[in-house]
């Protein structure tokens, strides 16, 4: 073996301590996941095997299908809304206008605050006595709102809490994805006639393709994880009466609060699956070199 | 010719106009909306200096009326163990960060620029981890932890997230692009190969590095599922779960401006690194999104 052959073998030792630590603690708890999902399990006695009745209870659970109901609508909410509301706030900061970097700083804001204290926040702002019902209550004419309490506009509100802190973050990532559209491609469509719209939409959004994709991909895969801001702005973590409840929220109840460790590990395979599919879905349809963004 | 002049700047008087009618579209719809987005957090950086009877104020107080200083602050500090709470988030953010951003250079850079046997399955591996997020990991990992007999400590509120793949991955990208000439210059000359990790390879991916040690932090300082459920002892209390105290209380209602107080706290170390590392933090949130 020539010198040149064993100098390779240096990597192997640079990469061993970060392969040796997924092997612990990705690895070995992917499996034990699997192992756990297929028994009764409470932490105080050793695992008992069940083969697949965790999963064929959970068609029939009343709190796991309710949350799979309650995941949807925030995936739906948290990802058709922000797409375009971070699109457009992008068209708009690429344009030249005076204020504009203020504007920018102050739109990003939203996303320096952890979910946590967003969530905290906005239980404040959504107060039976806060500013928001004071201020929208006189007009539907109903005093207090309450707003986290509320069947329907709960889950809504989640929505917009979370629609609200991230969608800077997604605005950020459109605006570098028009940055690195050539401006002559711009000004061609323009000399030929086209409009600010019509440039819009036929010259640059084709081109925006791979960033519409990435962000309506990870916009859904981080949304099916929903479960800070369910957690902590909503009263009694997921209520009321579970219409907060996601699934995230249910693998916390379940393992966590009720010790069933098992049922727990199955619901998180099936959450597993659902956020499978949505990455597949963007790895075939966004390119790879989707890391061009940095 | 003189005909032609005021053609031109009637031409020229209305481009201005358009022009000016643009701005000031483009202006008011850009000021409407950043500051309602901006909003929420002014109020969060207001209440904080409120008096719990001011916070409910009808109409809102823009500015503090009964002006409380530092106060909420103080009561945050006596009141709970929010000096605790805040030296477990950085020392726990402090260890992740390092590791990360070490053993993510040092394996990105291994994956990079060595053909040893097995390193496409090993890449491949650590590609496999980015797609699985924590949420389906907790349960499990509760399990090892407590296997391991580090519950309530600070191992284990760290370890699960000492090194992470993403790391690995973004340093090997930017690792890849380092010029192998100078790698081999280097070996010529005799260096061995951790020296070359060490002078030449780490201070090359700094750029990379400051990007990854600040998401790191962030996501480090934000995270709230793990020691929520893998810090029960008073003394683990990180600042995210710390938060919550305040705003779950059933029996009372929360003190809302001390909860702003300690919000505020909570948000100044991320305001910090937004102003000082703009750049790397821009740069750093927008590679992140890959993590998923």
């Amino acid at each position: 073996m020539g010198l040149v052959q064993k100098r390779q073998y240096y990597g192997l030792l640079f990469v061993a301590p970060a392969v040796v630590f997924f092997l612990i603690f990705f690895l070995y708890p992917i499996v034990i996941g699997f192992g756990l999902s297929l028994t009764d399990f409470t932490l105080l006695k050793p695992p008992v095997w069940v083969g697949l009745q965790n999963y064929q209870d959970l068609l029939n659970d009343r709190l796991f299908l309710k949350s799979l109901n309650v995941t949807i609508g925030f995936v739906l909410g948290s990802t058709v809304p922000v797409w375009f509301i971070s699109l457009a706030m992008a068209v708009l900061f690429f344009q030249r206008f005076p204020g504009r970097e203020l504007m920018k700083v102050l739109f990003f804001t939203p996303l320096l605050p952890s979910v946590v204290v967003v969530s905290v926040i906005w239980k404040l702002l959504l107060h039976p006595s806060g500013i928001l019902s004071s201020v929208i209550g006189p007009i539907v004419g109903q005093m207090p709102i309450k707003w986290l309490f509320d069947l329907q506009l709960s889950p809504i509100m989640s929505v917009v809490v979370h629609d609200w802190h991230i969608a800077p973050f997604y605005m950020i990532i459109w605006l570098s994805g028009l940055t690195a559209i050539p401006p002559e491609l711009r000004d061609a469509a323009r000399v030929d006639g086209a409009n600010a719209l019509q440039s819009f939409l036929r010259v640059e959004l084709p081109l925006l393709k791979p960033t519409a994709v990435f962000v309506a991909a990870i916009s859904t895969i981080r949304a099916f994880q929903g479960f800070s801001i369910q957690f902590v702005m909503s009263p009694s973590q997921g209520g009321p009466l579970d219409v907060n409840t996601t699934l995230g929220i249910v693998i916390w109840k379940y393992g966590f609060q009720f010790f069933r460790m098992g049922d727990a590990a199955a619901i998180s395979v099936v959450l597993f699956a659902f956020i499978l599919i949505f990455t597949l879905f963007q790895l075939r349809l966004g390119r790879s070199d989707d890391f061009s963004l940095s | 010719m003189a005909s032609a002049k005021p053609y031109e700047s009637d031409w020229a008087f209305e481009a201005r106009l358009r022009r000016r009618i643009r701005n000031l579209i483009l202006f008011s719809v850009g000021l409407l909306i950043s500051l309602l987005f901006f909003f929420p957090v002014y109020l969060m950086f207001s209440s904080s200096f409120k008096s719990e009877g001011e916070i409910f104020a009808i109409p809102m107080h823009w500015l503090p009326h009964e002006f409380q200083g530092l106060r909420q602050y103080q009561f945050a500090f006596e009141q709970t163990r929010l000096e605790r709470w805040y030296i477990n988030s950085l020392f726990i953010a402090a260890v992740q960060t390092i590791a990360t951003v070490f053993f993510g250079a040092l394996a990105g850079y291994g994956f990079a620029k060595f053909r040893f046997p097995a390193r496409n399955i090993l890449f491949l591996f650590i590609l496999s981890i980015m797609t699985v997020p924590f949420q389906i990991l907790v349960i499990p990992m509760f399990v090892l932890v407590h296997q391991l007999g580090w519950h309530n400590s600070y191992q284990g509120l760290i370890m699960p997230g000492l090194i992470s793949a993403f790391g690995v991955f973004m340093m090997r990208q930017f690792a890849y692009n380092l010029p192998d000439e100078l790698l081999d210059a280097a070996r010529i000359d005799g260096a061995s190969e951790f020296s070359i990790f060490n002078r030449i390879v780490m201070p090359m991916l700094k750029p990379a590095a400051a990007s990854l040690a600040i998401i790191t932090f962030l996501f480090s300082w934000n995270s709230f599922l793990w020691p929520l459920v893998i810090a029960q002892n008073r003394d683990l209390v990180t600042l995210p779960v710390g938060l919550t105290y305040f705003s779950q209380s059933l029996d009372r209602e929360p003190l809302w401006a001390v909860a702003m107080a300690v919000s505020t706290m909570a948000t100044i170390p991320v305001i910090l690194l937004f102003v000082f590392f703009q750049r790397y933090f821009i740069e750093g949130m927008m590679v992140s999104g890959i993590k998923g």
